[in-house]
């Protein structure tokens, strides 16, 4: 759909089957469908409130669905997968703050057996892939909220993630920072051709990133649109945000947000 | 220049901290000093008798006694609390389980049970440690549970993410959590212990710092009662103050975390 890259990915197909999710009587989500190809970038876009971390944690196996499945590569998923890095909006507090930065990143490997010297390398090379190396030895108060976002990214990759999953992930962090990390993102995915899912309120965001936007809404939630983000493979927050058809895609997104 | 400044801040610091107990310290050395009541010796007969005895007489060996009788009990009570408080604190089954039996074994006072487990366990140092250890195992446990409680939803969340096994997710997620509030069961277990360490030799003891004090007191050797009595109180100041350090040591990614966020709020 988008180029040559999507055949070298090493990230399997995503799908969400028919998903819904209660509360007790109340239904956050309605029979929501949607797919996530191999190297795709897809934006989740919904007003506040309108069940996006809820659908999240349903894609990462912390939640179970109430409905319908998430399946993976064609397998339902049960529980978190070690195919998918999940990046948290709180980001500060999904970085244990007793551990310094490198341990933070190396951490997840740990859990999976992996040698003290090797998840170290491993973990350097991420922070690395974000800019990081130099912080590997501080706490992560020591940190700006942009570069606690970044550890946190760098610890997905660490752990080996093929499909990245971020939940509002610069929602917190002033503009500059957050169009530097947007950039990283879409760097990263070109780089290390890897899945990139993405929930957000920030249309302009959405459009900026995604390949596909998913435009959530009502209660309870599911998908009103797909928008195709026909913008091509590099994106420049200058030029591509002028670009005539950005400004077209903005306005479709936010007339079915408003509607 | 600089360096006299800061030299001269800290001397100042002392001063502001020390000045009152000195002057508590002089003013009893004074006052004391032509005492003839034979309750109030002075004080400088005390120290005296105090350090013939710490050094040819029976009290280095009793403090040594009692000081292992403490640290043995506190390790009882640390591990075994801080054990069963994350298990309690982690599993609501087993905190369901626990709790109306832990409410009532907690509810009865330490000193009340001395007499059997005395008669249960003799007079060598098994009962003296049992007491501490029970006693001491209550603030670790409960601490324990209320921080493994309060660990913040979003590590919880991180450790599944990112497949934790269990037994890596108690190390080094819910222990460090838990952490900070372990470490306030602790500095309560230790006051209690020094507490019970001079109680428990009260009866059925042939050694130790209060079986030194109690048996002065029978003899009236009012002295040998003082000093004993003040060999306690100094003991205790510099556990707390030993404690202060390993806290401090323990919890320094808390202590900066905390005085971090305290300046960027500011």
């Amino acid at each position: 759909m988008n180029g040559p890259h999507m055949n070298v990915s090493l990230a399997k197909p995503l799908a969400v089957n028919g998903l819904g999710k209660s509360y007790g009587a109340v239904d956050v989500i309605a029979d929501l469908n949607m797919r996530v190809d191999p190297g795709e970038f897809i934006c989740i876009v919904g007003p506040s409130g309108v069940g996006k971390t809820t659908l999240l944690r349903c894609l990462s196996g912390l939640a179970p669905p109430s409905r319908g499945n998430v399946t993976v590569g064609g397998a339902v998923v049960k529980e978190p997968l070690s195919e998918i890095g999940l990046v948290f909006q709180d980001y500060r507090g999904s970085l244990m703050p007793w551990m310094r930065t490198l341990e933070n990143v190396a951490f997840p490997l740990q859990g999976r057996g992996v040698r003290k010297e090797e998840r170290n390398r491993i973990a350097l090379s991420c922070l690395a892939d974000v800019g990081l190396e130099q912080a590997a030895g501080k706490y992560p108060w020591e940190l700006s909220g942009g570069m606690q976002q970044r550890v946190a990214i760098a610890r997905a990759l660490a752990y080996d993630a093929h499909i990245l999953l971020m939940d509002e992930p610069f929602g917190s962090l002033d503009a500059q920072t957050r169009l530097g990390l947007e950039d990283l993102v879409l760097d990263l995915r070109k780089r290390l051709k890897i899945s990139v899912i993405v929930v957000t309120h920030d249309i302009d965001e959405a459009v900026y990133l995604a390949d596909r936007v998913v435009v959530l809404a009502g209660k309870p939630a599911t998908v009103v649109d797909v928008v195709d983000i026909d913008l091509g493979f590099d994106r420049d927050q200058i030029r591509t945000k002028s670009d005539p058809r950005f400004v077209e895609y903005r306005n479709r997104v936010l007339g079915r947000i408003m509607r | 220049m600089a360096q006299r400044t800061t030299t001269r801040k800290r001397l100042l610091g002392l001063v502001e901290r020390w000045w009152l107990p000195v002057a508590l310290v002089a003013a009893w050395w004074v006052a004391s000093a032509q005492s003839t009541s034979y309750y109030f010796p002075p004080l400088r007969t005390i120290l005296a008798v105090l350090w013939r005895d710490l050094t040819a007489g029976p009290l280095l060996y009793d403090m040594v006694v009692s000081l292992g009788n403490m640290a043995m009990g506190l390790a009882f009570a640390i591990v075994l609390g801080v054990g069963f408080g994350l298990l309690i604190g982690e599993y609501k089954a087993v905190r369901q389980a626990t709790t109306p039996t832990l409410n009532f074994l907690r509810a009865i006072p330490p000193a009340a049970i001395v007499p059997i487990v005395i008669i249960a366990m003799g007079i060598g140092s098994a009962p003296k440690v049992f007491i501490i250890a029970l006693t001491c195992f209550w603030p670790v446990l409960l601490n324990t549970i209320d921080g493994v409680r309060g660990i913040s939803p979003p590590l919880v969340d991180t450790a599944r993410a990112f497949r934790i096994p269990r037994a890596l997710y108690f190390r080094r997620v819910l222990l460090m959590a838990a952490l900070p509030q372990i470490m306030a069961g602790a500095r309560i277990a230790v006051a209690v212990a020094l507490v019970l360490m001079v109680i428990s030799e009260f009866f059925g003891a042939s050694v130790g710092l209060g079986f030194y004090i109690n048996e002065a007191k029978q003899r009236f050797a009012m002295v040998e009662t003082w000093a004993g009595t003040l060999l306690v109180g100094i003991l205790g100041y510099l556990l707390s103050a030993l404690f202060l350090r390993v806290e401090q040591w323990l919890l320094s990614w808390y202590f900066q975390e905390a005085s971090a966020s305290r300046g960027n709020a500011g």
